[in-house]
């Protein structure tokens, strides 16, 4: 067994521990691995140009800017929290960098106007949690409106284009090395990175212990304030990544994403692919299984042609599924948390 | 009405009746592990039935069982001789089976009398009709509860009558009471003893669970002793002791008395801690008191005295008050904390009363739990994890705290009480404090687990650094402490030196 892996000792605990149940429950993630794999066999024996390379790349790639933001909110659902202005923060900090953009200033400096946006929003949403201590589920829902009525007023337009001259910019997005897309390993990259913090480092730790038990880890005299504080910084710091890629993908940032369901999807890839509601349970590698499943769907959804509706009601399926299943794997009932007395 | 006579005669009576309730061969499962295993269990009508046995020994089973908030896996469950199938709680319930919890489950902004009918309200209620009910059904029990006083505004005996009100309105017959005297004083208590024979001449049965196996001997007709989910003895009370007890429930000669022997008087040396008019709100008034290096202090008294509180507040776990709240003083030095972690800093440590709501991680294994402890602590924390150093402390702990190192492995809701009491002073103890609170430090361990926990308090104060003990349980303060502080109503009151304490001071202190 690994080092210091809260991923491992949560995503296994049943193996190794009940010896004398009668069957080990499996893990969250195993079981939407499993789904994920026999989806990806049925629809690369059925349908048409699924189960080739370049649409399986196109898959990963479609799924790489959920990942990324995923893993933020994996971070946060994992320590009890929420961040529901994700999306707001990566489409506010970037739409208002691509006008100053547009009106001259220069790209590497509108990069880092992103940045310290995405930050400062980052930090008041961590201070109004932490500090003011308000439930963060409308902290949050408030800041996005926040978010996006600042920036809409400093951009006024629903796309917002990034100047053509700026070739650096959309490398994230459009290139390829060695042939993979770029934003692939964007998201490989803040995965590794995001396993590495939360499993090797104290604090990665210390969010697993608030996670699991807030008041025990104030006790235990982890210093939860600063610690929210920057979970939330983190948050806003990947939106700001997925933003980047999303700017390399399309050229421009469309502010209409605020006020549809993608921070829905984003919630629905973390809770998937197993990190609790409850916190202190799951692991980066619940985002990147989650993420494959729905990028799975939707992918062979495309092909299948099936319109968005249908797609929403899926979508809405699954994550009352997901939900269903973390409570089965972790009941709250005492009487089966406890094995007894 | 509750004469000695008369409970003698309805004793005797019930051994010739059938019983009202019998349970046979009954097991339940979870999860692989037996709860509780061939159990045998029958009452009789009018008949006081002590359930008795460690932590885990499965008492809250069987009765959340007869209760119907669980089903057996196996076994039968004969009620008046038919067989009982109950889908839920409501339908032991209206079979005439209650269970009265200690205050939990009164709505506490509703009147006496609307929780007495809680459950069984008509469509339209007048509240005159209401109390008028609720009043004769208090009187003709001798309560003497308001029906129209909210809850919230009773004291704990008495909201513990309205739980029994609730029962007889309910028409029940069998009365399980779990742990029904942890939160009353002595007087108290003794008012409870004289309802519970009321009950019984009414023809009641009754289910009596407690800690306390002196009120088990004196209140019970007959007592069940239950170790690891298996029924070990059922026996008239009479021809038990409360040596016998504690033999039935641990399996074994318990070689020394568990609360046995004094603690040698103690040699003063640096006063370490000094509390000064501390006051937080209703809860601490005025409290004073020192601590000195090398000493176990116990402070007595009952829940709600501010013992826990004053220890929260100067962990910095609670806030006293910004105005008049009082000096404290670490070797000399003012301190007011806003959070725990300074006083972590600061050498100060506080093990929780109840473990399970903040005293562990539950996620995590007996290793990741005491590491986490000197992770969080400004020397022992590094910012990458360190393997070597996580067994280094663990095995350390484990080995002098004596562990159950084939535990290790799992996580640990599944270990014992004794064994999570031990991870959560473990966890606590590597932070390296010189101060330490210890807030029950054995409630709901196992009886073999106790003396582990006591040597392990007083090897700590020989090392030198100054111990308060919080506890309810007097024979464990007078057991371990070199001095005892008693608090009343967010006061110290008394002090005594370990030599010439005895419980009856202790408790007139605690309670007059």
């Amino acid at each position: 067994m690994s080092v210091q892996s809260p991923s491992r000792g949560v995503a296994v605990p049943a193996a190794s521990s009940r010896s004398g149940s009668m069957f080990a429950k499996p893990s969250q993630e195993q079981i939407v691995l499993l789904i994920t794999i026999a989806l990806l066999v049925v629809f690369g024996l059925t349908l048409n140009g699924f189960a080739t390379v370049s649409n399986l790349l196109n898959l990963l790639r479609s799924i790489s800017i959920l990942g990324v933001l995923g893993l933020g909110m994996g971070l946060i659902v994992i320590s009890r929290g929420i961040d529901l202005s994700e999306v707001a923060i990566m489409a506010g900090s970037w739409a208002i960098a691509l006008i100053y953009m547009q009106n001259g200033m220069p790209v590497f400096t509108a990069v880092l106007l992103a940045l310290a946006i995405a930050v400062l929003i980052g930090v008041v949403n961590g201070v109004m949690v932490a500090f003011v201590e308000a439930p963060a589920l409308f902290v949050t829902l408030a800041a996005g409106f926040v978010i996006y009525g600042l920036a809409f007023w400093i951009a006024p337009a629903w796309v917002v284009y990034a100047p053509k001259d700026a070739p650096g910019l959309m490398y994230l997005g459009a290139g390829r090395l060695f042939g993979v897309p770029v934003p692939i390993l964007v998201f490989a990259a803040c995965a590794i990175a995001m396993h590495l913090f939360l499993s090797r480092t104290s604090i990665g730790r210390f969010i697993y212990a608030q996670g699991d038990n807030p008041e025990a880890a104030r006790l235990t005299g982890i210093p939860l304030r600063p610690l929210i504080v920057l979970e939330h910084v983190l948050v806003a710091l990947l939106a700001w990544i997925a933003g980047l890629v999303w700017v390399g993908t399309t050229g421009s940032m469309q502010m209409a994403i605020t006020q549809g369901t993608m921070i829905f999807d984003v919630v629905l890839v973390v809770v998937i692919g197993g990190i609790s509601l409850i916190g202190g349970r799951g692991s980066v590698f619940s985002v990147v299984v989650g993420c494959i499943l729905i990028g799975t769907l939707l992918n062979a959804f495309t092909i299948m042609d099936v319109n968005s509706e249908v797609q929403n009601i899926i979508k809405g399926v699954v994550l009352l599924a997901a939900i269903v299943l973390d409570n089965w794997l972790h009941p709250r009932d005492e009487e089966t948390a406890r094995q007894g007395d | 009405m509750n004469d000695g006579v008369m409970q003698a005669a309805t004793a005797t009576q019930s051994a010739a009746r059938e019983p009202v309730l019998r349970i046979s061969n009954g097991s339940k499962i979870y999860g692989g592990v037996h709860a509780i295993e061939g159990v045998n269990f029958d009452l009789y009508p009018g008949e006081v039935h002590a359930l008795v046995g460690e932590n885990g020994a499965g008492k809250s089973t069987l009765c959340k069982a007869i209760a119907g908030a669980i089903n057996l896996t196996s076994g039968d469950y004969l009620l008046d001789g038919k067989p009982a199938n109950f889908e839920q709680p409501r339908d032991a319930l209206d079979a005439g089976i209650c269970m009265v919890y200690q205050e939990t489950s009164l709505v506490p902004t509703m009147t006496a009398a609307q929780n007495i009918e809680l459950g069984n309200e008509k469509l339209l209620t007048r509240f005159r009709t209401l109390n008028i009910q609720a009043q004769q059904l208090l009187q003709s029990l001798n309560f003497h509860v308001d029906p129209a006083t909210p809850v919230a505004l009773l004291g704990t005996a008495k909201k513990q009558m309205v739980e029994i009100a609730r029962a007889i309105y309910n028409k029940a017959r069998i009365i399980i009471f779990d742990e029904p005297t942890a939160s009353l004083t002595p007087e108290e208590i003794v008012h409870f003893f004289h309802l519970v024979r009321d009950l019984r001449a009414r023809g009641v049965s009754i289910i009596y669970i407690s800690h306390a196996l002196e009120e088990s001997l004196q209140i019970a007709d007959r007592i069940t002793v239950l170790r690891d989910g298996k029924l070990v003895i059922t026996a008239p009370a009479k021809q038990l002791s409360r040596d016998a007890l504690v033999q039935h429930m641990v399996g074994r000669e318990v070689a020394q008395a568990v609360y046995g022997g004094k603690a040698k008087t103690h040699q003063r040396r640096e006063k370490v801690l000094t509390v000064e008019n501390v006051t937080m709100g209703m809860a601490v008034k005025n409290m004073s008191f020192s601590v000195y290096a090398g000493e176990v202090v116990g402070i007595a008294g009952l829940i709600g005295s501010g013992r826990t509180e004053i220890a929260k507040i100067i962990y910095g776990a609670l806030k006293r008050n910004l105005v008049n709240g009082g000096t404290i003083r670490l070797r000399g030095k003012p301190i007011r904390y806003r959070v725990p972690r300074q006083a972590i800093n600061d050498g100060i440590a506080y093990i929780t009363e109840d473990r399970k709501a903040n005293g562990f991680f539950e996620t995590m294994v007996v290793d990741d739990n005491v590491y986490i402890g000197s992770l969080a602590t400004r020397k022992g924390w590094s910012f990458l994890l360190s393997r070597a150093k996580r067994s280094k402390l663990a095995n350390y702990w484990v080995d002098r705290l004596k562990i159950s190192a084939l535990q290790r492995k799992a996580r640990i809701i599944e270990l014992s009480g004794g064994n999570q009491q031990k991870v959560v002073l473990a966890k606590t103890l590597v932070q390296e404090p010189s101060i330490i609170f210890f807030d029950e430090p054995t409630r709901g361990v196992d009886v073999g687990t106790i003396p582990h926990i006591h040597g392990e308090i007083r090897r700590l104060a020989d090392e030198g650094k100054a111990v308060v003990v919080i506890s309810s349980y007097l024979p464990e303060i007078l057991a371990v402490s070199d001095r005892i502080l008693v608090a009343r109503t967010g006061r110290i009151v008394a002090e005594f030196d370990a030599a010439d304490a005895t419980q009856d001071k202790i408790l007139y202190a605690a309670v007059h």
